[in-house]
């Protein structure tokens, strides 16, 4: 079974046709990469994934249940989070907060329990910021859980992003450009991060990337926008010598092998 | 030992100040000093308890003698209270969840048209029986209904506007005060419910319940020498209210989710904050803080009338937030009491000074410029009547060189930093 | 109050004067908006200090004697420049000490600069009056043409200043309309409306057309601020913020950003408002009346702003960027 099936989906801005009629099934356990050149409707397609947009046509299930019409939090709560192209941090807040916040779905919460500052809500506190400092050990920023997100550095900003998405507890993770304006050493370390999530975090991982160093690297499956129209999918190997995926990259000039984020 | 060093340092101004105060009175400096102390107590590096101690010894002991001594004091210490309570309801709006209410006074209107009504015989206008006004009593059951009616009168002007964008946001509370504040002035026909420009009065004040005990203890004091200082003991509890569900509310997931709406809307969308819930939540509280201050201001004034009630209100609590710093508590604090001082004092105070000069009939002679008849100052010039040039330019000069306020929220200071052991409430 | 043709002629000719006063003032508001994406709150002020100039220039010549001896046409004319030029240059004054310097700063901080300064021009304006007149409360000296009627027949009076109000308002509105739409700087404006950072790369001096429009909307104001005085001719450091706050509605009614929208939505609002101040007496048997005419702008601001936030001519925002 699936974890995440869509299917014919289709979203329009005015006249642009942003995606057509897309198709796409993430197994669980999985790796899968989105790329496409730029304006293919990646992004857009996250955006209806999590429930920013509506979807004008389509259907998307998620562990066999519809998502179709459901607000962002209760996607959120259902199992899917997602991090940004444009890093989207709570800059005035500390970097143990903004995991804490990627928490709020999980936390059992009555107003009452926070007015009378219950012990039950202490409890779960104590706990969610005991699973934030893991999660922040996890991704490598250990010990600046007390500085204001916008403190850090762009790597550090990229990897708070990720484990704020993780505090969700998503069983399908969306990451959108995660190794953009990373060196290629940075970029291994994010790798090797995003393999070992797999099984222990998340079931599954969904990436949009232009690194194909990454791509090539860790997805088990490959699937290919251009113009808002899947035009090819499959593993890595395949993806790499189909022809219309090799066209659509030369077509704007841009070697498919090397084309960069 | 520094602590001990600090305590006595401490205890020595407080002190010194508490002395002057009551040696010059109403001098406006002596009583700023004082006010200051509270300040050194929150910087001090000292324990919990002895700031504790210290400002319970400042709010429950000086405060009320050196009131009873003087009650200008007093009146100025209530008033600076409501205005405190104010601010710490536009900050949850404002503050934390970044939602510009230009139109906050509103609910401060309706908790004090809630108990003027019932508590004074207007309700007899469209009520029938005769049963107004209501028994004094009555006024801690009408604090309670008054938190409920902004809460819900809160939730009611944000169901349909926290969709808008923030400065439509903004101009439709403002919209939504002035809409109030049109119908407080208007109600007095065809059903009088308000009495119009009129306003009400008088209202019943809260009961003295506790005069046996004092009487008892060997005092025979009169209302009029109590009820000063008994309206500062409600304020002062009501802002302890106030500031524990404040706190306690910064400090939990729903102050978080509020952060987070403030810092990126979108982001917190994706990351699972019921973001329509989490505002409306807070428009309800902030508005509940203001309703219930309303009552208080009501039977505190026994008089009231809308023109306590306009858009100019709602910016002076605004320049209050701004002032100390939005989204932080201490700001708050800090930006009401500055604010209503100036308001109460430094500039009456420079309008009985140039009066005085107006009177003297000193002719300045100034060289160049040949010489000023002194009693030549128009006498329209009051600064007393210029609180919306001061709160216009504290807000202008804030946002271009120091839009954290000047007791901006502590980094980290809301979030336990440690993961092991409960450390408590701070 | 009744129901008669003649009195329903007049007061939508209240309507339409109330109108192109809300309308020219909107524009204000529109054009910054349109620019800046901002609401320049401190417009009112600007309008207030366009009929402040007014008034001080009338009661100057009145008093020296000259009012007597020069043309009507002539003294509205003088008028009207100095308050256009004056409240124009106050505009540009504002724009360049409260808003420039916060130019980037998270979208609400303007605003609340422009509620400071909102605040702090009605206190300057009535501080230089209080020193100078020891008053702050003006009266225009009543200029005679202005008082005669023109009767439009079946009963319908028409004082001459309303047909002025209408006349001047036209006159300006055609003429920004060239200026806009017909000149270089009209276009450059426009340019910087439609793409701030792709206009500075073109090379337009994005800084300089943000004054000019500053100056342009703020010279609008001025000429509503004395209008406004002629026709009603009391005036007061504060009598900026209601109009202010309807001529920010029939922005809104209208579209904000949109020019015409302006125009449209302050005539709309215009005539709404008289029609409510006369008839809605009558319509509820007296209980509700003329004094719950702003309560009825302010619904319909509210109303429009829930419903249609993008006016009824459709708003020219641009896309927030990713």
């Amino acid at each position: 079974m699936a974890l995440l099936e869509v299917h014919g989906l289709t979203k329009r801005f005015g006249g642009l046709v942003a995606l057509r009629d897309v198709d796409l099934i993430i197994e669980e356990s999985n790796i899968a990469a989105l790329i496409g050149p730029n304006g293919a409707g990646k992004t857009t397609l996250f955006n209806i994934l999590t429930g920013l947009y509506r979807a004008d046509q389509g259907k998307i299930r998620f562990q066999s249940r519809s998502l179709s019409g459901s607000s962002p939090d209760q996607i959120t709560r259902a199992g899917i989070c997602r991090t940004f192209q444009n890093i989207r941090l709570f800059g005035e807040m500390t970097v143990l907060e903004n995991v804490l916040v990627g928490m709020h779905s999980r936390i059992p919460l009555s107003l009452s329990d926070v007015l009378f500052r219950a012990s039950r809500l202490r409890a779960e506190e104590r706990q969610a910021t005991a699973k934030a400092m893991e999660l922040l050990g996890l991704v490598g920023l250990q010990g600046s859980e007390g500085v204001w997100a916008r403190q850090l550095s762009y790597g550090e900003q990229r990897r708070l992003e990720v484990a704020r998405a993780l505090a969700s507890q998503p069983r399908l993770l969306l990451l959108d450009e995660p190794s953009a304006g990373m060196n290629p050493s940075e970029a291994q370390v994010l790798m090797s991060l995003l393999r070992n999530l797999v099984g222990t975090h998340v079931r599954s991982i969904l990436l949009i990337e232009h690194n194909m160093r990454v791509v090539m690297g860790i997805s088990d499956r490959v699937t290919v926008l251009d113009h808002g129209e899947k035009i090819a999918e499959g593993t890595p190997d395949e993806v790499r010598i189909d022809a219309r995926v090799i066209e659509a990259y030369l077509g704007r000039g841009k070697w498919a092998g090397h084309a960069q984020g | 030992m520094k602590n001990w060093f600090f305590n006595a340092g401490l205890a020595g101004y407080i002190g010194l100040t508490s002395l002057l105060v009551y040696s010059f009175p109403r001098s406006v400096s002596a009583f700023l000093l004082f006010e200051a102390s509270l300040l050194l107590i929150y910087y001090a590096p000292l324990s919990r308890a002895a700031k504790l101690s210290f400002t319970a010894a400042v709010l429950i002991v000086l405060m009320p003698l050196l009131g009873t001594l003087d009650g200008y004091y007093l009146e100025v210490a209530i008033q600076i209270g409501i205005f405190v309570a104010l601010a710490l309801g536009l900050n949850i709006v404002v503050g934390f969840v970044g939602l510009l209410n230009l139109g906050f006074v509103a609910f401060y209107a309706i908790g004090a048209y809630l108990w003027a009504i019932f508590g004074s015989h207007q309700a007899n206008a469209f009520l029938p029986g005769g049963y107004f006004p209501l028994g004094q009593a009555w006024f801690f059951v009408f604090l309670l209904l008054g938190i409920a009616a902004g809460a819900l009168t809160g939730i009611l002007l944000g169901l349909p506007v926290l969709r808008l964008r923030g400065d439509y946001l903004a101009i439709v509370t403002l919209g939504f005060a002035e809409v109030v504040r049109a119908l407080v002035n208007n109600l007095d026909k065809p059903i009088n419910l308000t009495n119009g420009p009129k306003g009400i009065t008088p209202i019943q004040r809260p009961p003295l319940f506790f005069q046996p005990l004092v009487e008892f203890l060997g005092f025979k004091p009169d209302a009029a020498a109590l009820y000063p200082l008994y309206f500062y003991f409600l304020v002062l509890i009501l802002l302890l209210a106030i500031i524990l569900v404040t706190r306690r509310l910064e400090n939990s997931p729903v102050g978080r989710a509020w952060k987070a709406i403030r810092e990126d809307e979108i982001a917190a969308v994706a990351m699972g904050v019921p973001v329509v819930w989490m505002k409306l939540l807070a428009f309800a509280v902030g508005a509940s803080f203001a309703a219930a201050v309303g009552v208080l201001f009501a039977a505190k004034q026994v008089f009231i009338n809308p023109e306590s009630f306009t858009f100019m209100e709602s910016i002076g609590v605004l320049a209050m937030v701004i002032l100390g710093g939005m989204g932080s508590i201490p700001g708050a604090i800090l930006g009401a009491t500055v604010v209503t001082i100036l308001n109460l004092q430094l500039l009456k105070g420079l309008s009985l000074w140039l009066n005085g000069l107006r009177q003297s009939g000193i002719i300045l002679s100034l060289p160049l410029l040949g010489s000023f008849d002194l009693s030549q100052i128009p006498a329209q010039f009051e600064p007393a009547k210029y609180e919306r040039m001061v709160f216009g330019l504290i807000i202008i000069l804030m946002m271009i060189f120091r839009p954290q306020g000047f007791l901006p929220p502590r980094q980290g200071g809301s979030t336990k930093l440690t993961t092991g052991g409960d450390t408590g409430e701070k | 109050m009744d129901f008669s043709a003649g009195i329903f002629l007049q007061v939508l000719m209240d309507g339409v004067v109330l109108g192109f006063m809300y309308a020219l003032i909107a524009l204000g508001y529109t054009m910054v908006y349109g620019v800046l994406e901002f609401i320049n709150f401190a417009h009112s002020e600007i309008f207030v200090i366009g009929a402040f100039v007014g008034a001080e220039i009338l009661l100057g010549l009145e008093s020296s004697g000259a009012l007597a001896t020069l043309h009507p046409a002539f003294v509205i004319l003088v008028l009207l420049f100095a308050g256009m030029a004056v409240s124009g240059l106050a505009a540009m004054g504002l724009e360049r000490v409260a808003y420039r310097p916060l130019r980037g700063a998270p979208r609400l901080v303007p605003l609340i600069s422009a509620i400071g300064a909102s605040f702090f021009l009605q206190d300057f304006v009535r501080l230089v009056e209080s020193l100078w007149r020891n008053t702050f409360y003006l009266t225009y000296p009543t200029l005679d043409i202005l008082e005669k009627n023109l009767s439009l027949g079946m009963g319908v009076e028409v004082p001459l200043k309303s047909f002025l109000v209408i006349a001047t308002a036209l006159a300006m509105l055609l003429g920004l309309y060239l200026f806009v739409n017909k000149t270089k700087l009209g276009t450059a404006i426009r340019a910087v409306a439609q793409d701030p950072d792709a206009a500075a790369l073109m090379g337009i001096p994005v800084d300089r057309i943000i004054s000019l429009t500053f100056f342009v909307g703020g010279a609008m104001g001025g000429a509503a601020g004395v209008l406004f005085g002629l026709h009603y001719s009391l005036i007061n450091p504060y009598s900026g913020f209601g109009p202010g706050l309807k001529a920010f509605t029939a922005a809104v009614l209208g579209g904000i950003g949109n020019i015409p929208g302006a125009v449209l939505g302050g005539l709309v609002l215009g005539l709404m408002e008289a029609l409510a101040a006369s008839y809605l007496g009558i319509l509820t048997d007296g209980a509700f009346g003329a004094e719950y005419k702003d309560v009825f702008a302010f619904a319909v601001l509210i109303l429009i702003l829930i419903f249609r936030p993008k006016g009824l001519l459709g708003e020219k925002v641009r896309e927030e960027g990713a």
